[in-house]
């Protein structure tokens, strides 16, 4: 309907974000800002991205809802991909509906995608699978499909389910190849290379040896006593204890764990567990109160014995003890977690993700950084955080288009 | 003013390869239709396109008996039918030119969301005057003295004819819900042909009589 309008449009969905901008970089009206928002999106610039979608949003008169949703859905992805996941889920939500209800079925699972993989990262995986059973990645387009399938996979491997992950993988590469979109096929390749790179240490009797996914999930089923440091619970085939807000206990048990069949002198678990260098009469009280409370979370899966020199581990059903530990051990591990993603994220975003206090996550953040581990960029509240590259989940813009006319 | 429902006289397409139609004009025998890098000939009484020359065509389209004008970005081409050549090509008058017609010697430009319809030199681009419409301005054409332009705001869509000299509105036809117009022209008679913007259709729509 508009000669540069159409033209610009047409230079961003050829991937020539510069031509769209030099299209329509002088004006101020509602699909001008829109355009001009999603042009800097590809172009990196996402805080300036925001501000335009949002102002394009506005500028759009009441009768052009469906413009108006699409800039909010467009809104909700830059931020998504910018890591700031305090956005308006509501905002987000009553675009979806507004799409669903002229006909733009398109876009609004493109909105649902969304919703999902913020529910993804935040960890909520039960609402993010619900969503997604009632999405059909056969009824969207290619790209559509491919990041579809890629939450499919990840919500898989989260869940140590390394076949469905696997195959959905292969849907998505598939879908990706249909996109033609070089950053989707990047996308699912990371994710495969992240199936085939150890996710786990086993450490049993005294050894070491790197699993892959797919030996951590058979480990699920198997009938040895586990010690997952990786989610701090403790379990066997029948029972599961989880010790994630008792990080005392779980030292203790990790410690007994690494040691089985052997027994572990008491000042070796004074300094496991108090991070104590001597141990003295109250640090021997204080551990015999403890083991007897691990006794009692214990009580199910092992025994908890007393020997000369410390304690001893004796499971009751289960004939080998393992501890299953992250790759690499370091502090901050959870942070690290959100962080080797390979996206940037704020702190205030992590401080979301993880249940922390900001001021907890930004000491970590700085003990990471002092370290090397971590990296930043950007100033005051607009610095991001992100682990030196490394493949995991990113997500790639796949932006709708804004106009009604397009 | 007049107001009535728009009577669909016949649907046109969707077309292979063709994703939206932008401007569209008719030379006595096809329907021209600009489609983003192509211009397609239509043939209104098969519904077949008939031949396509690939020309950036981006907005309005118009013939002047002889010559097709397209506007492609900000500018206007002249492009010689046979052949497919863009013979000159002069400034479009603004940022968001929509519809094109041509009307006694001059060339007529809707402006989307300024909502002024510009009378042009078709020789220099120059602004001879500027017609102020209450509503979006996207195709435009006149007949029988009469200046029509179609609107497409969201999910409302109409044909409008205007007082040229005050830009009141003196009729409107409401077309149906969804369906937009993108591009008009008059066929002399007693039918309009409407682009249908990303419906990649091409409809025609009854003229009142008078």
């Amino acid at each position: 309907m508009d000669s540069l309008i159409t033209a610009a449009a047409r230079a961003l969905a050829a991937g020539d974000p510069l031509g769209a901008l030099n299209r329509v970089a002088l004006r101020e009206d509602a699909p001008a800002l829109a355009l001009r928002g999603i042009a800097m999106a590809q172009l990196g610039d996402f805080d300036r991205a925001k501000i335009l979608v949002r102002r394009a949003a506005r500028a759009f008169s009441p009768k052009e809802a469906v413009a108006r949703a699409r800039c909010i859905v467009a809104e909700a992805e830059i931020a998504l991909v910018s890591r700031d996941l305090g956005w308006r889920v509501k905002a987000l939500d009553a675009a979806r509906a507004t799409l669903e209800a002229h006909g733009d079925h398109v876009n609004a699972a493109h909105a649902r995608y969304l919703e999902i993989r913020r529910l993804l990262l935040i960890g909520r995986l039960d609402e993010a699978e619900r969503f997604l059973a009632e999405l059909d990645p056969t009824q969207v387009p290619p790209a559509s499909t491919a990041a579809h399938e890629l939450i499919v996979a990840g919500l898989a491997m989260r869940r140590l389910r390394t076949k469905e992950a696997r195959a959905a993988l292969a849907r998505a590469e598939r879908a990706a190849l249909q996109a033609r979109i070089p950053a989707l096929k990047g996308e699912v390749e990371s994710a495969f290379h992240l199936l085939n790179t150890p996710a786990a240490r086993l450490i049993a009797r005294g050894e070491e040896r790197p699993l892959l996914l797919e030996d951590v999930e058979a480990l699920q089923t198997s009938k040895a006593f586990v010690v997952d440091a990786c989610r701090h619970v403790v379990r066997d085939a029948n029972t599961f204890v989880s010790l994630a807000r008792r990080p005392v206990l779980f030292a203790l048990a990790r410690a007994l764990a690494e040691a089985w069949p052997a027994d572990v002198p008491r000042a070796t678990l004074i300094a496991r567990a108090f991070r104590g260098k001597h141990a003295d009469e109250s640090h021997r009280a204080r551990l015999r109160v403890e083991m007897g409370r691990l006794r009692a979370v214990l009580k199910k899966l092992a025994g908890v014995n007393a020997t000369k020199q410390g304690f001893a581990l004796t499971p009751r059903s289960a004939r080998e003890v393992v501890v299953l530990a992250r790759p690499v051990e370091e502090q901050h591990g959870a942070v690290l977690a959100f962080l080797t993603d390979g996206e940037s994220w704020s702190s205030s975003a992590l401080a979301l993700a993880l249940g922390a206090s900001q001021r907890t996550v930004q000491r970590a953040l700085d003990e990471l950084s002092a370290a090397g581990k971590v990296q930043w960029f950007g100033r005051g509240r607009a610095r991001r955080w992100m682990t030196p590259p490394m493949p995991g989940f990113t997500t790639t813009l796949l932006l709708p288009a804004p106009l009604p006319s397009d | 003013m007049k107001q009535s429902a728009a009577e669909i006289l016949r649907e046109y397409g969707p077309f292979p390869d063709i994703a939206q139609v932008h401007g569209l004009t008719f030379d006595g025998e096809n329907v021209w239709f600009a489609s983003g890098d192509k211009l397609n000939a239509l043939d209104p009484e098969t519904g077949k396109t008939v031949r396509s020359m690939d020309v950036a065509a981006h907005a309005g389209t118009a013939f002047d008996g002889q010559h097709l004008f397209q506007i492609a970005e900000d500018r206007i081409q002249k492009i010689d039918p046979k052949t497919g050549d863009v013979l000159t090509t002069i400034p479009a008058p603004g940022g968001g030119d929509s519809g094109l017609a041509w009307a006694e010697g001059t060339l007529w430009v809707g402006q989307y969301r300024d909502r002024k319809i510009h009378q042009i030199d078709p020789e220099t681009g120059k602004i001879l005057r500027t017609i102020e419409s209450k509503r979006f301005v996207t195709g435009v054409t006149w007949v029988d003295g009469e200046l029509w332009h179609g609107t497409w705001e969201g999910d409302e869509s109409e044909l409008m004819r205007i007082d040229p000299q005050t830009g009141e509105v003196l009729e409107k036809l409401d077309m149906p819900p969804g369906m937009g117009v993108s591009g008009l022209e008059s066929d002399g008679g007693d039918q309009f042909f409407c682009g249908g913007g990303n419906s990649g259709k091409v409809r025609a729509v009854r003229r009142p009589r008078r």
